[in-house]
Parts: C-alpha cells; structure tokens; sequence
C-alpha cells in the first residue's frame, strides 16, 4: 500500500506541475496562504457587517464543496482521465497490467485524493488564518479552525465518493438517496423553523468542541469512506455498447449552428457516458442545495431580496463550471486530423455550454421565485446567466480547452479570481441597491464576447495541447 | 514531375529537445513515400508539422502548394491523416465518427461512402460499437476510413499497419498501392523497414531530427541490396555515410 500510495502522489503531482512547471504549481499553495494570511487581516473590518461566526461558517461551507469538487473530479472524471491522458496511463488504471485489485487501487486512489488536497488546500488555507490570528487579537485556541475545516472537507469528499459508488451500482437508488435527504432537509426546515445546516458537524465542533461530537464526526467520515469502498464496483469492461445512430439527425436539428457537428457530439458525450447527470448533480445541484442552505442562514446580513442576489452570483461561478464538463471529454487530439482549428472548437464547446445554461436558469428561477416571490424569477436569471456566461468566457480565454487543470497556474488562478471579482463585487452592489439593476449584468455579454474572441485567437496561435 | 510536400530548412525545437533540425525535403506526386527512423527520429513531429497542427520554429513547409504552418485548415481540408496515437472519440459509434468526419468535411454521400470501407476493412459489424469499446485494430481500421473517405490526393500516416492483422495488413498494402497508381500520393512514416521496402517508392531517413538520406528505394535494391541493411549501417554510423 505504501508503494502505491507514494506513486499515487508522485503521479498527481506530476500530472499538474509538468502542465505548468514544478516551481508555478508548487507556489499554489503559498498562494492560498498568503491570500489567506492577508485576508485575515480584514476580518476586523468586515466583522462589523459579518459577524465573525458568519465567516467561520461560509469557511466551512466552502471547504465541504471543496470536498464535493475534489470528489466528482477524482471519480466522475474517470472517461476524461482517458480523454486527456490516454488509456490505461495512469496508475489508477493498473489493475489491468498488475496484480492489484480494483477496490485497492481505489482505496489508495482516496486516501491519496485526501492528503494531496489536505497539503494543496486545507493547510494553507488554515495556516494562513493561523499566522495570522496573533496580529489580530485571536486566540490561537481558534487553531481548531484546522480541524473543522480538515473535517469539513473530508464530509463532502466522503460524500461525494460514497454516493459516486452507489451512482455506479444503481443510478436510481443513489437519486432517491439525493431526493431522501433534500426532502428530509426540508421537512426538517418548515418543521422545526431551524435551517438544518446548523446542525453541520465541523462547524458546531469550531463553535463549541465537543470530544463526543468530534468522535461522532469521525466515524461518520470512516464509516462513509469505508462503505464507498466496499460499495465500490468498477464499471463494466470488455463490454461492447451499441447505440443506434444519433449524430446525424441531431446535427442536422442544429444545423442552423456553424458548429453543429461539434455540439451534436457533446450531447451525446454528455448523455452517453453518463457525466451529464453527474456533474448536473454533484458538481451542480448538490453543491448549490448547501450553499442554499448556508447562505439562507446569513439572510440578516443582507440587504431585502440580497440573499437571492448574492445566490444568483454563486449560481453563476457555478454554472460556469459546466465549461468544464464539456471540455472535460475532449483534448484537441482526436480533432487534430480534421480541418478544425482550436477556435471552433472552443466555439462548439461555448454553444454547447449556452444550451445547457437552461439547467441553471430554471434552478435559479425556482429558487428566486419560491423564496422572493415572482418579480425576483427574471432579475435573478440575468444576473445568474450574465455573471456565469461572463466567467466561462474568461476560463475559455485563459486556459482554453483545458480549465479543469489550467486553474491550478498560480498566474491564471489570479486572473481568474481578479476579473471575475470584479464582476461579481460591481453586480452585487448595484443589486443591492435595487434588483432591477441586476438587469444591467447583460452588460457583462459584451466582455464576455471580446473575451471569447480574443479565446480564439490566442489559443490558435499556440501548438494545441493533447497532441 | 511536381512535388506535393516541399520542406526548406524545417525545424521543431521542443524546450531543449529538438525534434527536426533543418530538414530540406521534396516528395512528388504519385508516389508513394516512406519516412523512416528509430523512435523518437522525428518522424510524427514532422508529420505534424506538414499538416499545421504544430508550428515549426524554423523553415518552412509546403503542402499541395499551401504554407503548412500559416493554411493548416487548408492543408487538413485537401489532405487525409492517420495521426500515430490518437483514437476516435469515446462515445461515438463507428459509423457516427465517420458521419462526423463526413459533416466536418461536408461530404454530402458519406453514409455510402462509410459503407465501403466497412465492407473493405471488414468491420461492418462494429458500426454501431461505441468507439471506446472497440478493438484497436478495428479503430485503426476506422482511422484508416476516415482519412480516406474523402479520397484526398495526399495522405499522410503515422505507422499504417500498427495493431491490424497479417490479413488486414495485405489488405491495406494492396490498397496504398493501388491509391498511388490512380495518381495520388501517400506519405507513410514507419519503422517498420520490409513494409518500406515492399510498398514504397521514394523513401527519407531521419534520425536524432536530421535527414540521412533521401532517395528511392530502386536504387538501394537495384544491386540486391535491401533498404532494411542500408537503413541501419546509415543509422549505426550515426549519419556520417
């Protein structure tokens, strides 16, 4: 195990640090810590209008989607690893040439995923606001913060990796499972009036530790984990699928799109390999439920109707991901021996990418209009789709038909960060002040389309990756 | 006669590797051509290069009268590649990929097209397979479809024969000839030096990136020589022939 655990580990070093240089993806995580360690410094200001349990709490939030994340992209990414680096390259694959079983394989696959991500992630994050906690007068007893949010994580990577191996074994159990507990969530809401994401474990444990509850948390993250482990089955292989032809009369419905061929072949990526639904529910839907039910809790902090602006902005840097899962499948490669430049794909994958911004207008639509009543529907759509449109628009210029990997460049990181803050500051002000203003985020189109222009030309002008 | 590739002075430095070091070549039409070397000669890089799905950084390539670096669209329009490694996408089934290809390259009849070369290749019965799940033999059969099916003057291959069956291979021989004859050009890097010798007219070796020796292989047979014997005493001395 051990051996396999240290390959494991050169092995996901490698695969980022060669994307990038060894030196720019080894200052990621100094970059986190100093972002942290300088942000922390504002906690003082922003307390006035945070209270600082607030701010604990959405840490702690974000470090169980970061779990989520991690965990869709280790397991739901199994078709893209073969995409990307060919089949059978990576040790993950190895059963096939050495005697090691699959569900071993997988046990170090998760372990790995667990200590890479605590190192690149969760460390820096809690040692930057650890450093930094003597300058600003807290006590270094708020070290536990390391903890929770150590344990935030590990919850939504075991999560995610336990309902990824029912997903497996039955789709439909593991939806039911999904629909269980947001039902349950909800009773739970409208019968008890408390929002269930107080009962977050990580986050009661950083406001008043308890030793039981900290044994409690732990068995529930073993006992997810080895339950994943044992539920884990490997997709069938040696299976020869058949599907009866598609691409063709779906070509021709959009033959109205320059790029038809490309996006009629998206689909049925997207539909066939079954990452559609995946990634609509676990890099989607789940992680938006919870932000839902974090953000709810802050509603005094808001303006009226802020709640639904500041979700509709969250909504829209998530929806952007779905950039993503449309280049997740491709590498230039495949596309090399035919007379298309990088340009048009990337332009198939943004068209794609339009299409399927339905999923997030019609969550964000129902969201606003159950919690602030129709007039919110129309205002909340804009600001999602403007604000999610504008951001896919700057991954596809910075990092092309490659954004799940180009985002661990520290440099394309920060830009990322810089342009699409600014949007979301400038949008969440002027919502603020009145939701009618949301509308002016179609503003946002306009960039947005330089950008995607501009996405073009920079990346036909480079060799094309993945050849 | 014309030729249909030109290359003056090409070069590809990749970091501090470099994969073609100045190499000034002519291939003419209707021929067909070998491009021979060990692994990592330099062979796929130059493939790449002619047909502009990377940029050289020195030199310069024409292709069928067009700047492979700065008209690759054109190049891939006019010409068909079997590129070394690559396989078609996952998800598709063999007759969608080729329908894809056919809509990229808009070919209005490709449906009957891909018929006959499922019936040439003999994988009719795969035509509904999802990709990822076929044989690599039977997707090297169907990157052979789709770099033929629009019946280019030039094609260029990485290693043709890789992963088909003796049967198979006789099969695509037969056909690569019978292609050059009717006046189109085929330009093959391979290391596999019997099938040069057996199939190929003109032939270059690259090695370490530089070009050896250019030449055609009548005359390296013509006194019972074999190009397989010629190929490695040029390679061993370390190209100082």
């Amino acid at each position: 195990m051990p051996d396999l655990f240290s390959c494991l580990m050169k092995e996901e070093w490698r695969m980022h640090s060669t994307m990038f240089g060894s030196i720019s993806f080894a200052l990621f995580p100094v970059m986190i810590f100093g972002i942290v360690f300088m942000g922390s410094f504002l906690l003082p200001l922003l307390s006035v209008a945070f209270p600082a349990g607030d701010l604990a709490f959405l840490a702690h939030a974000s470090f169980l989607l970061l779990g989520f994340m991690v965990g869709g992209f280790g397991l739901l990414g199994n078709e893209m690893m073969n995409r990307r680096f060919g089949q059978a390259s990576l040790l993950v694959y190895s059963s096939r040439s050495l005697p090691l079983s699959e569900r071993f394989i997988f046990t170090n696959f998760v372990v790995k995923d667990i200590v890479y991500y605590f190192f690149l992630w969760v460390l820096p994050f809690g040692g930057g606001y650890i450093a930094a906690s003597p300058f600003f007068g807290v006590p270094l007893t708020r070290a536990l913060l390391l903890l929770t949010l150590s344990l935030s994580f590990l919850l939504g990577l075991c999560v995610v990796f336990l309902l990824s191996s029912l997903y497996v074994r039955s789709k439909a159990a593991c939806l039911l499972i999904v629909i269980f507990l947001g039902i349950a969530g909800g009773v739970y809401t409208i019968w008890s009036g408390t929002n269930p994401t107080l009962l977050f474990p990580p986050y009661l444990l950083y406001s008043a530790f308890s030793w039981m509850m900290f044994l409690g948390t732990t068995i529930a993250v073993v006992t997810m984990f080895l339950a994943s482990v044992v539920l884990f089955s490997p997709e069938g292989t040696g299976l020869s699928r058949t599907y009866r032809r598609r691409l063709g009369r779906l070509a021709r419905v959009l033959s109205f799109l320059p790029e038809s061929p490309i996006v009629a072949k998206d689909f049925l990526d997207l539909s066939r390999s079954g990452i559609g639904i995946g990634q609509a529910l676990f890099s989607f839907v789940l992680p938006l439920v919870v932000i839902w039910f974090f953000l709810s809790l802050l509603r005094s902090s808001f303006p009226p109707n802020g709640l639904v602006v500041i979700f509709s902005l969250t909504a829209g840097i998530i929806a952007s991901t779905i950039y993503t899962w449309v280049t997740e499948f491709d590498s230039f490669g495949p596309y090399s021996c035919l007379p298309v430049a990088v340009s048009t794909l990337i332009a198939g994958k943004m068209t794609t990418f339009l299409f399927l911004q339905v999923l997030p207008a019609v969550f964000i639509g129902t969201v606003a209009g159950i919690s602030a009543g129709p007039e919110m529907i129309a205002p909340a759509i804009v600001l999602c789709l403007s604000i999610s449109i504008y951001a896919a628009a700057v991954m596809a210029f910075l990092c092309g038909l490659s954004p799940s990997v180009l985002v661990y460049d520290v440099r394309v990181l920060l830009t990322y960060l810089v342009l699409d803050g600014v949007a979301l500051v400038l949008f969440a002000a002027v919502s603020f002040a009145s939701s009618l203003y949301a509308f002016l985020s179609v503003f946002l189109l306009f960039p947005a389309y330089l950008l995607f222009r501009a996405a073009g030309a920079r990346w036909d002008a480079r060799d094309p990756a993945g050849i | 006669m014309a030729a249909v590739i030109e290359t003056k002075g090409l070069s590809k430095v990749y970091g501090d590797v470099t994969a073609l070091d100045s190499v000034s070549l002519s291939v003419e039409k209707g021929t067909l051509f070998g491009l021979l070397g060990p692994n990592g000669s330099g062979k796929t890089t130059m493939i790449k290069v002619l047909t502009g799905q990377i940029r050289p950084t020195g030199g310069f390539a024409t292709v069928l009268g067009l700047d492979a670096e700065k008209e690759g669209i054109r190049v891939r329009e006019k010409v068909g590649i079997i590129p070394e490694q690559e396989s078609p996408p996952s998800f598709l089934t063999a007759m969608e990929y080729l329908e894809f290809v056919g809509a990229v390259r808009k070919i209005p009849d490709i449906g009957e097209r891909a018929e006959k070369w499922f019936e040439l290749l003999e994988f009719g019965d795969k035509k509904d397979v999802l990709c990822k799940d076929l044989s690599r033999g039977t997707r090297q059969k169907l990157m052979f479809a789709q770099a033929f099916i629009h019946e280019p003057v030039l094609a260029l291959i990485d290693e043709p024969l890789i992963n088909l069956d003796p049967v198979m291979q006789d099969v695509v021989k037969e056909f690569l000839s019978d292609y050059v004859r009717k006046g189109n050009t085929i330009f093959v890097s391979t290391h596999i030096l019997e099938v040069a010798e057996e199939i190929c007219s003109g032939f270059a070796i690259l090695h370490k990136g530089k070009l050896l020796h250019a030449g055609s292989v009548a005359d390296v047979t013509a006194d019972g020589g074999h190009l397989p014997g010629f190929f490695l005493s040029l390679v061993r001395k370390g190209g100082h022939a």
